[in-house]
């Protein structure tokens, strides 16, 4: 069992520094196979009026100027080892990990990321928490009261939330209970849990209910098949015929074995929303690490892309990682190679 | 085909324009004086004239940006809005007087005690800084700081933003940086001398009769080199005016208090109202629209306005309405015509293009009415000096001139029209709908437009603004826009029609005018210290640029800003460009 | 990117002898499990309904032009006429929806909405469907290969999907749609981005798919007729085409079924985002996201896309799940 959690941590770190060896190949590679120079890269992050030594100059700061293995090396010595770099009239050092500086605004990205990571965990985490509750209450009473009213119209609904774009609902919720209703927070609101958490609390509710629907949806249906299934175990049948009572059959018996399969993808699908976050963060305009991306993209800041790359890379192999062993725990079955 | 719109949608749409105008004459007087406001909100209480003038200090303003600031640090700022923003916490050796209307493009002094006397070849000018500035920490201001901020934003390397105008008009001697100066007191720039604490004096290299302009710009504020981090300062820039930071989380949001050690016996032009301003940056646009809308925020500090959707939410209900300025932006939004590419170097082919746009279109394309005024030259009409001229019938045939167009078509012997590619920046929608809507307009003429979309962030760097690049893929029209720097001639029209700004390198945005004559009349205006007398070679060149069509006027920009009922002081300062005065506007409690 | 796909994946992975055994039991009877899986669908009205929409989509989108030309008007023509100048909204109620302009115009520009819609059918159809394809076509490969194979192959194979899942896809999409220049790889502008699109959305979906398939294999290739198989002699390309690959018909198809509504809304939030293929060409993402601030004073602008890709989704959806309800010998 060590071992195996051994093995899976090893993999888990060579799995990163692949992923990095590829995003840092592809943002700083393909420009150059596309014909672009040092220089039309660095005229990108020069003021206005800048002339051509202007451009050489930030073309040799930011590095464009040389080869590539140069630029990776000097980042991944960055990442373990710390970095320095001028701040004009002294040198500053960047500790170990540092993603580099931004490229618009010469500030260290990796602080600027982990200030941004606690908007992001809370987005998510509470979300998550309202879907698994929602989604899985409302699979397991649709399963149990198949055929019902409830049932139809739950699933329907459950329909409606698979198909409809997030950013569509979001933005249409924003519109109706924010602004025209007043009931939630407007976009761009966000307090710190640590600052009032009731605050915390109101401003999240609507990308909360926003994100949740979505995923309650995919996990209510997926409870409902599950248990559909497990219903019909014999286990079950000797339960009820045990004479223990439906709500016990149902909930410890048939919700047990249909739970596990449903806990794993709720762990992969964790770790994904903690790399998937842009689409809500863009639209509730939460100042997470999606939305640093988005705003990074747009302004071609490449060392922020790439630490948020690598950090939503992290969570999700490290969420990988969490539901394989767990998976290897409860099911001794199997083993994963 | 083209078909009529049936008749009820016509009579609709006539009753919603009567309706309209009936609305918009109702509630204006704007005829009064200006200096005088009222304390009624009505639409365009706040051009020309204070909304709401009141002396009642406190209470905090919340503003929000849609993205974020080049730098807090003023040498690496290059917004109109950072310039007017930084009123707040610096101050410059001159600075725009603090009133609405024509008032606001007059230049007073700030740290200096007048303008700037001048040398008679206008290569040498001396200030004498008032006694009695400080620093938020207490220590005075002298004038070997303006000389170190001066310096330190001539250093590109560390701050890329800035304009470059010192760079290019001090003489320099080699000069790179004080961070590479070896002198012990890093003052080492002959350029400037400071023979003592309060004097001042700046050599140049060429001739400047405008150098109060020079001198009004954010890199003449005082930097203590003591507390000067290089690319850090930004994170706590030193404030010589009424306020200063109390925090700053980059990219998030900052605090500004009240500067204990501001004072104003020694600043005239400021009369701050507010007790703190708080900035959230990063903010959605449309959330900033609808909180500017439901009392949630005060200011949206960017100053371009509402976003089309909300103008036109804003423009159709009289309750909002009132609360609107319709700002003139002194910026003009254009077309550059690109005599480099075929058939374009004749000029009656540049000519027919200009007959036949569709300037209605145009104005749409930027928001109708409240977009902008058809522009029929460059130069707007609140620079000093502006002529309006008309010579290709735009205003009296905004639809298009189509008959003229072809007769031109004919002189330069493309008859059924020609083909040729206009570019633009892809993430603009209103720069999207001008290209649509040109490439239906001339279409009519038989010009041929394909429209070939490219990214902001390098258009000017490496696609329209790169002569080779134009040249070769046959981008005959390329949007463009420009906004002064300051409202003057020099500071709007220099860039864009000099020919010797143009750089093989890229990054050009004068995109098509070469003219021995026009340079000819910059380089007098430049040495003319008179001001009157430099006011009238502007005309000149604007005349000699669109007699040439080598420049198709759009629209001059006109915003609409929302002023909330609750704050105080506010007008629309054309010195600053169109934003409102930040500095000036107070909260009703 | 919302989750990955709504399907029993981990049901299956769990339990893959229970799902597949009447399958299996089916293929050696011969190809009655599709004779008996089309009745069974046909008796399902929903999944039906939805089959129906789809099969109208696509037709729309095929016959696209033709469409335009007897109905509507050209996707980009403006048509300022039919706007107020002041408001920027269509003078029309309903937002302009006359029998000449069915779906009404848009605000500022007055482009005819129904031709819009139909073209941007077109591309999020054409980029959903070949990015699907893709997909399928490299997960069913490499699934195969690994699961049936095993040991090391198995291993390297497991390793690579680990590692395209292990990328946050939305994010690098966005990034690298960003960073590949206008002209590239002998292609360029529209035909270029979505080329593009279709790579990205099926290059970095194919794990999704392989997982599963593997999943599939490893159970199935335990199963007697593939022992049976091997023992006559048979080698390994003939046992994965001849035994294996039908018996993974039924999840493949169902799960590329359920696999094309993601990859609209794929392709949705990337136009959204404003990487996707270049304005003025319609594509009912990028019409969503120039719709979204014009909500208040124009409301239909919004509706009018978001209600085609709900639709479309909805009807894969159903369809999907149809399906996989005929095609699974366990569902009543």
């Amino acid at each position: 069992m060590v071992a195996f959690i051994i093995r899976r941590l090893i993999a888990a770190v060579l799995l990163l520094l692949i992923v990095t060896f590829v995003t840092f190949s592809i943002f700083f590679l393909v420009p150059r196979l596309a014909g672009a120079s040092a220089e039309d890269l660095a005229s990108r992050y020069v003021g206005r009026t800048a002339g051509e030594e202007q451009i050489h100059e930030v073309a040799e700061k930011l590095g464009f100027s040389d080869p590539f293995p140069v630029q990776y090396g000097r980042f991944v010595k960055g990442l373990v080892a710390g970095a320095d770099y001028s701040t004009g009239p002294t040198t500053e050092y960047c500790p170990a990990p540092c993603f580099g500086y931004s490229f618009v605004t010469y500030n260290p990205v990796f602080p600027e990321l982990l200030d941004r990571l606690p908007v992001t965990l809370s987005l998510a985490l509470g979300a998550a928490v309202l879907w698994l509750l929602a989604g899985v209450g409302t699979g397991v009473i649709s399963a149990v009261r198949k055929g019902s009213f409830f049932d139809r119209a739950a699933m329907t609904i459950a329909l409606a939330g698979v198909s409809l774009p997030v950013f569509f609902t979001g933005l249409l919720s924003l519109s109706i209970f924010s602004y025209k209703l007043g009931w939630t927070a407007p976009g761009g609101s966000y307090t710190p849990l640590q600052e009032n958490p009731a605050a915390w609390a109101y401003d999240l509710l609507l990308p909360w209910i926003t994100l949740a629907f979505l995923y309650a949806a995919l996990y209510a249906r997926l409870t409902r098949a599950g248990m559909l299934e497990t219903m019909h175990e014999d286990y079950i049948r000797s339960a009820r015929a045990k004479g223990l009572r439906e709500r016990t059959v149902v909930l410890k018996h048939g919700l047990r074995s249909t739970l596990t399969p449903i806990l794993t993808i709720f762990g992969l699908d964790l770790g994904l929303l903690l790399g998937e976050a842009v689409l809500t963060e863009s639209t509730f305009s939460l100042p997470g690490i999606g939305k640093y991306a988005v705003d990074a993209i747009l302004t071609n800041d490449l060392p922020k892309v790439l630490g948020v790359t690598l950090v939503a890379a992290f969570f999700i192999i490290i969420a990988n990682l969490v539901v394989d062993v767990l998976y290897a725990v409860v099911d001794p079955r199997v083993r994963l190679a | 085909m083209k078909r009529r719109p049936g008749a009820i949608t016509a009579a609709a749409g006539t009753t919603l324009v009567l309706t309209l105008a009936l609305a918009a004459c109702g509630g204006g007087d704007d005829e009064t004086s200006t200096g005088g406001g009222g304390s009624v909100a009505e639409y365009n209480a706040g051009v020309g004239k204070i909304f709401n003038p009141s002396d009642v200090k406190g209470g905090t303003l919340r503003m929000a940006n849609a993205g974020d600031w080049d730098s807090l640090d003023p040498a690496d700022n290059y917004y109109g809005y950072e310039w007017t923003f930084n009123r707040f916490y610096t101050r410059q050796l001159v600075t725009w007087a603090a009133a609405p209307g024509a008032d606001s493009l007059k230049l007073v002094p700030d740290l200096a005690e007048s303008l700037g006397q001048a040398s008679a070849d206008a290569k040498t000018w001396t200030y004498k800084l008032r006694k009695g500035i400080k620093f938020e920490d207490g220590t005075p201001v002298t004038s070997k700081d303006v000389k170190y901020g001066v310096e330190r934003s001539l250093d590109k390397d560390v701050f890329v933003n800035g304009p470059t105008y010192f760079n290019d008009f001090l003489d320099l001697q080699g000069y790179k940086s004080p961070y590479k100066d070896p002198s012990p007191d890093k003052l080492g720039l002959k350029a400037i001398e400071t023979p003592d604490d309060q004097t001042i004096i700046f050599h140049l290299i060429k001739p400047f009769g405008g150098f109060d302009y020079f001198a009004q710009l954010a890199a003449t504020t005082p930097v203590p080199r003591a507390k000067d981090t290089g690319i850090k300062y930004k994170e706590h820039v030193v404030a010589t005016g009424p306020y200063m930071f109390e925090s700053n989380q980059l990219g998030k949001r900052f605090v500004l208090v009240r500067n204990p050690n501001w004072d104003q016996s020694t600043d005239p032009i400021r009369k701050p109202m507010l007790d703190r301003i708080e900035v959230a940056l990063n903010v959605n646009a449309e959330d900033i629209d609808n909180r500017l809308l439901s009392g949630d925020l005060d200011m949206d500090v960017v100053g371009t306005g509402l976003q089309p959707a909300t103008q036109g939410r804003v423009l159709g209900n009289p309750d909002l309405k009132k609360n609107a300025d319709s700002a003139s932006q002194l910026r003009l939004w254009y077309t550059s015509v690109n005599p480099d590419v075929a058939p374009l170097d004749n000029i009656h082919c540049r000519k027919a293009i200009l007959y036949a746009t569709d300037h209605t279109g145009y104005q749409n394309a930027w928001g109708g009415p409240a977009g902008g005024d058809i522009a029929t030259n460059m130069l707007p009409p609140q620079i000093p000096g502006a002529q309006k001229f008309d010579l290709y019938n735009f205003e009296s045939k905004p639809a298009g001139d189509l008959d003229s167009a072809k007769k031109e078509l004919a002189d330069c012997g493309q008859p059924n029209g020609f083909a040729t590619n206009m570019s633009y920046r892809a993430e603009r929608p209103k720069e999207k709908a001008t290209a649509e809507s040109l490439q239906q307009a001339l279409a009519k003429a038989g010009i041929k437009l394909t429209l070939k979309p490219y990214p902001q962030g390098d258009y000017f760097s490496l696609y329209a603004g790169k002569p080779d690049y134009a040249k070769k893929n046959g981008l005959g029209l390329m949007t463009n826009g420009w906004g002064a720097d300051w409202p003057d001639g020099f500071g709007f029209i220099s860039q864009i029609t000099d020919s010797r700004t143009i750089r093989a390198s890229g990054g050009n945005y004068n995109l098509s005018v070469k003219l021995p004559e026009v340079d000819k009349l910059l380089d007098d205006a430049q040495q003319q210290t008179d001001n009157a007398a430099r006011e009238k070679i502007w005309p000149q060149v604007d005349r000699k640029v669109m007699e040439n069509a080598l420049v198709l006027p759009g629209v001059w920009a006109k915003t609409l800003l929302y002023r909330p009922p609750n704050l105080t002081n506010v007008y629309v300062h054309d010195g600053l460009g169109g934003y409102y005065d930040y500095v000036s506007i107070g909260v009703k409690k | 990117m919302t989750a990955p796909l709504d399907v029993t994946r981990a049901a299956t992975e769990a339990q893959p002898e229970a799902g597949l055994a009447g399958l299996e039991a089916r293929a050696v009877e011969g190809r009655s499990l599709w004779r008996i899986a089309w009745l069974r669908l046909r008796r399902d009205k929903v999944a039906m309904a939805g089959g129906v929409v789809v099969l109208l989509l696509i037709l729309m989108a095929v016959v696209a032009p033709l469409l335009v030309r007897l109905l509507g008007h050209p996707p980009n023509e403006f048509h300022q006429n039919l706007i107020d100048p002041t408001l920027q909204v269509p003078k029309g109620r309903w937002g302009g929806i006359t029998w000449e302009f069915p779906l009404g115009v848009e605000p500022q520009n007055g482009r005819d909405l129904f031709s819009r819609i139909v073209y941007g059918a077109r591309i999020s159809l054409l980029v959903a469907f070949l990015a699907t394809v893709l997909a399928v076509v490299l997960g069913t490969t490499f699934g195969v290969i690994a699961g049936y194979f095993g040991g090391w192959v198995d291993t390297v194979i497991s390793r690579v999907m680990d590692v395209f899942l292990a990328f946050p896809l939305l994010l690098f999409a966005i990034a690298l749609a960003g960073v590949v220049p206008d002209r590239a790889f002998g292609l360029s502008g529209d035909k270029l981005r979505i080329a593009l699109l279709i790579f990205i959305i099926g290059f970095f979906s194919w794990p999704y798919i392989g997982r599963i398939i593997r999943g599939q294999t490893l159970s199935l290739r335990e199963r007697e007729f593939v022992d049976a198989s091997r023992s006559l002699g048979a080698r390994g390309s003939y046992i994965i085409g001849r035994e294996l690959l039908p018996n993974l018909a039924a999840p493949i198809l169902v799960y590329s079924t359920l696999l094309v509504p993601t990859n609209i809304l794929f392709e949705a939030a990337l136009s959204f985002l404003g990487v996707g293929v270049r304005p003025p060409t319609p594509t009912w993402g990028g019409m969503l996201s120039d719709a979204v601030r014009w909500y208040t004073i124009a409301p239909y602008f919004v509706i009018v896309p978001g209600i085609a890709i709900f639709v479309t989704v909805l009807s894969f959806n159903l369809f999907g799940d149809g399906l996989r309800d005929a095609l699974d010998p366990r569902a009543r």
